[in-house]
């Protein structure tokens, strides 16, 4: 009696109006003192706790990685870490063999390479991604049979879910091998082979793979975002004649922009901390690919931020290389907080007519 | 009730748990080291395996810091740290009242793709094609492939990197910015498997698959890096102030000794005795 009253009284004190009443079926003591305990007063104060702290950890976070990071800034001058003068891979070199003097610590670091690749790969990804996962979704939304559909929808939302490392692991055994033998010439490597190697690994692997693993999250979103148009204005649309098609490109793509801009901030914010996989595929090269290349701009390899923080992290332990490390992290957590506040400003004036899932 | 009884739990639990560190804490002997990256790895996992000797458990705890060579010198001889590692040799200019004791030394064999096995390389040959001073493959006798020498090399914090740097390189020469830096020994070997025209170096445990490429005429194995006929070797170094005494000196004594600490030790470097 006694636990089935408490039972009773807890669930009871969950629903807003009923706390208090007496229950048919009999309070016992032990019952009025859960209910006290569990108060909402109570309850609201202790999720509330909860939920500021997870804010505090976010913010001691924030704090902790630029406090690490401020050293490697400052050492080289706010536009200098940014700069693309330098060969960046003798530069960390440097840093990591520094001496052990904290004074003649060695910061200089010209960061731009890692830039540039983190954005040529993420703007690459997060555009082509974009165009396949909204036709996907109308098809899913519109035109796919229902059996179809009971497969599809699934094995997307599933595909969303495999871990980076295996994208990976088949991009290094399959993809850079089948770039290495079917798009690199011993010409074109010799035609850049003072300023860079060309090994497969490169800019158009990390594109493809980052593609594959972002898309399926993309769809998911923007499927849910167009089923949530209200069904009554494609209807409309539909009566005045126009086909299945326009209806969709019109009606519901247009309503869904708010979505499918959030969708793009969730994919860009995942390929930007994408670090493993990149670390695999992209070619491990400080290098910014050099867009006068032509063709080969696409084979040339490079190394984005998430990707160097991985392949660095031995160093961790030597301080000055430790503290340029947690300057990627640093740039890393700026451009994905930079990323949502972009998103929540395009999708202001969006707002009106959109629906968001 | 039930809770009553759940926190005195969980209250002895802690009050035992606190009680067994305090104990622990108190018979202990702590060794710290500081010093070369090289040496760490090799210093940890031997830590590990002597503090599970019988005689030795739980009496014995390890520090480890890294930070260079001359980090580990300098710590060792103020009586920072009991021992300080050291991936180079005694310079003149070290201070003085220290001993270094040899502990192991390290091999780093110059590898290439199978299909291009290289009779031989000199010291030269070797700086030239990792500097980047020779890019391509019709440059260097004895090649069976032509067009780019692509290098593949380890990032600055890996102890291969520092190895290879320290006996083929010297203080002068880097290796090329142009070449691509792979974070572990597995991504190094599979991108030269894949790729005919690779060049780069592995300690002696990471060659399967590849071909050791000879330097100065001596094939690169345990045998002849343990004789000291391969040039591409360097020694590893526990230096100590004064004469190692104590649990330094027992776990000194462990690494040459023991026949688990020389197991170890073949796992990737060249132990002293055979």
């Amino acid at each position: 009696m006694g636990a089935a009253g408490r039972a009773l009284a807890r669930a009871g004190a969950r629903l807003p109006g009923s706390a208090g009443r007496p229950r048919a079926g009999g309070q016992d003591a032990g019952g009025q003192e859960a209910e006290g305990r569990w108060s909402d007063a109570r309850v609201e104060r202790l999720l509330g706790a909860v939920a500021c702290l997870v804010l505090l950890l976010i913010a001691g976070m924030v704090i902790f990685v630029f406090a690490k990071a401020w050293p490697s800034f400052a050492g080289n001058g706010f536009f200098g870490w940014f700069d693309a003068k330098g060969d960046t891979a003798r530069q960390m070199e440097d840093i990591f063999n520094s001496p052990a003097n904290p004074d003649a610590y060695e910061y200089e670091l010209s960061a731009w390479s890692l830039l540039w690749g983190t954005a040529v790969i993420t703007l690459g990804a997060v555009v082509i991604g974009l165009a396949f996962s909204l036709f996907a979704a109308i098809f899913i939304v519109e035109f796919a049979p229902a059996r179809v559909n009971r497969v599809l929808e699934p094995v997307v939302r599933l595909l969303a879910a495999v871990p980076s490392v295996v994208y990976g692991l088949i991009g290094i055994l399959v993809l850079v091998p089948f770039v290495a033998d079917h798009f690199i010439s011993p010409e074109r490597k010799e035609s850049v082979a003072f300023v860079v190697q060309l090994s497969g690994g490169s800019v158009l692997v990390a594109v493809a793979i980052l593609t594959v693993m972002i898309t399926p999250i993309m769809i998911a979103i923007v499927v849910d975002a167009l089923r949530a148009v209200p069904r009554s204005w494609m209807e409309g649309a539909a009566a005045l004649g126009v086909n299945r098609w326009r209806v969709m490109w019109t009606i519901a793509v247009r309503t869904a922009r708010p979505a499918i801009i959030a969708a793009a901030v969730l994919a860009s914010a995942r390929a930007l901390g994408e670090a493993i996989m990149l670390s695999m595929v992209s070619g491990s090269t400080y290098f910014a690919p050099n867009p006068i290349d032509g063709l080969t701009f696409f084979l040339e390899p490079t190394r984005p931020l998430g990707a160097a923080i991985v392949d660095n992290s031995e160093g961790l332990s030597v301080e000055p290389f430790g503290q340029t490390l947690y300057a990627f992290a640093a740039v890393l957590l700026v451009s994905s907080v930079a990323l949502s506040l972009g998103g929540y400003i395009a999708k202001r004036p969006l707002r009106k007519y959109g629906v968001r899932p | 009730m039930n809770r009553t009884r759940l926190v005195t739990l969980l209250a002895l639990s802690a009050a035992l748990l606190s009680m067994a560190t305090a104990s622990a804490a108190s018979a202990k002997t702590t060794i710290s080291m500081s010093g070369s990256t090289s040496v760490a790895p090799l210093a940890e996992r031997l830590a590990g395996a002597f503090v599970k000797e019988p005689a030795y458990r739980g009496k014995v705890g390890f520090r480890i810091f890294q930070g260079g060579s001359d980090i580990g010198i300098t710590d060792v001889s103020r009586g920072r740290v009991s021992i300080g590692n050291s991936s180079r040799d005694p310079k003149p200019a070290d201070p003085s009242g220290i001993v270094f004791n040899k502990i192991a030394r390290d091999a780093v064999c110059v590898v290439t793709n199978t299909d291009n096995p290289l009779p031989n390389l000199s010291q030269n040959q070797i700086q030239d094609i990792f500097s980047g001073r020779i890019r391509s493959w019709n440059k260097v006798p004895g090649a069976r492939v032509s067009g780019t020498i692509d290098l593949v090399v380890r990032t600055p914090a890996s102890g291969t990197q520092d190895a290879f740097q320290n006996i083929f390189m010297g203080e002068d020469l880097r290796v090329a910015g142009s070449a691509t830096t792979k974070s572990t020994n597995g991504l190094q070997a599979n991108a030269i498997k894949s790729n005919p025209n690779a060049i780069g170096y592995a300690s002696f445990n990471f060659t399967k698959g590849l071909h050791d490429v000879p330097y100065a005429g001596n094939l690169c194995n345990l045998r002849n890096a343990k004789a000291g006929t391969y040039g591409g070797a360097r020694n590893f170094f526990m230096v100590t102030r004064g004469k190692a005494s104590g649990a330094t000196k027992a776990f000194i004594r462990f690494i040459r000794r023991s026949s688990k600490a020389k197991r170890i030790t073949q796992t990737n470097w060249v132990p002293l005795r055979g």
